[in-house]
């Protein structure tokens, strides 16, 4: 019996939007709040190995859906929402070598995309960035600024960075703060 | 301090993504080994100038722990692998 309902409210609702930073148009930056559909974490169990195929089905072959960060451990997100019945069915097709962890309540997606992404986002992280390294669909788990963040490219100049819910408005001021000089448009419409 | 480890998973990461459990090459006594050889586990430590073996966690990271061989003086970087024994990786 449910007492009381627990409306879902978007982590970035409030978050500002708008033109800020240089008003150069020749490359510009591109915030967006993505959908808060799912966001699965997939772990393998010990001594398991060679479980990508089955992770490619739980992100049901959609590019860039499936976000490997550690060995055994990955990401499947999407911007469908999923009842308790669709994740089941998911953790079906595991058979018992991976489980599921249901973080679409918990982790919120923000896309990054520009011709200077790179340099914006090298202000916050270490990683290589560069195309060469970190190719479209490849993934990082490391730190923006002292956030922690799951980073993905998923376009020649677009990422996607998947972070803790209470965290995000904060990255997201960072990440406005770090695209100023060469101008951003940050959206947070749902 | 080393300042850029590399990861046998992420690849080079700054030192900020990790974090130091201490030297890699003490063993866990027996429940009865007695109190000198658990007090040594738990409190004695060397504090050597040169190569050392050290855990390292990749908090920031893949979550692994690894142990990095590193120097105490130059901070020279020599090997980093994953801590669990070969094929227990998950
Ligand atoms: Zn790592």
């Amino acid at each position: 019996m449910v007492d009381f309902t627990l409306p879902h409210r978007p982590a970035l609702a409030d978050a500002k939007s708008g033109s800020f930073g240089a008003p150069a148009t020749g490359n510009r930056i591109m915030l967006a709040a993505l959908p808060e559909g799912h966001v699965l974490q997939v772990l393998g169990s010990k001594g398991s190995a060679g479980l990508e195929d089955l992770i490619r089905q739980i992100g049901g072959g959609n590019p860039n859906a499936v976000r490997a960060y550690s060995p055994g451990q990955w990401f499947v997100v999407g911007d469908a929402a999923l009842s308790p019945a669709d994740i089941s069915g998911k953790a079906a097709l595991l058979s018992g070598k991976a489980s599921i962890a249901d973080q679409s309540h918990g982790r919120v997606r923000i896309g990054i995309s520009g011709t200077a992404v790179e340099t914006v986002l090298a202000k916050g992280t270490a990683v290589d960035l560069h195309r060469a390294k970190f190719p479209v669909g490849h993934t990082a788990m490391t730190l923006i600024g002292h956030i922690s963040a799951l980073v993905t490219r998923t376009g020649e100049n677009g990422f996607e960075i998947l972070v803790l819910r209470g965290f995000a408005e904060s990255l997201w001021d960072e990440l406005i703060q770090m695209s100023l000089e060469f101008g951003v448009d940050a959206t947070v419409n749902h | 301090m080393a300042s850029l480890i590399a990861c046998p998973h992420c690849g080079p990461r700054p030192k900020e993504e990790f974090t130091i459990r201490g030297d890699a090459g003490i063993t866990r006594p027996t429940p009865d080994a007695g109190e000198d050889a658990w007090y040594a586990y738990v409190y004695l430590r060397d504090n050597p100038r040169g190569r050392h073996k050290e855990h390292w966690h990749h908090t920031s990271g893949c979550r692994r722990w690894l142990v990095v061989e590193r120097d105490t003086m130059t901070h020279a970087i020599y090997a980093v692998s994953d801590a669990s024994a070969p094929g227990e990786t998950a």
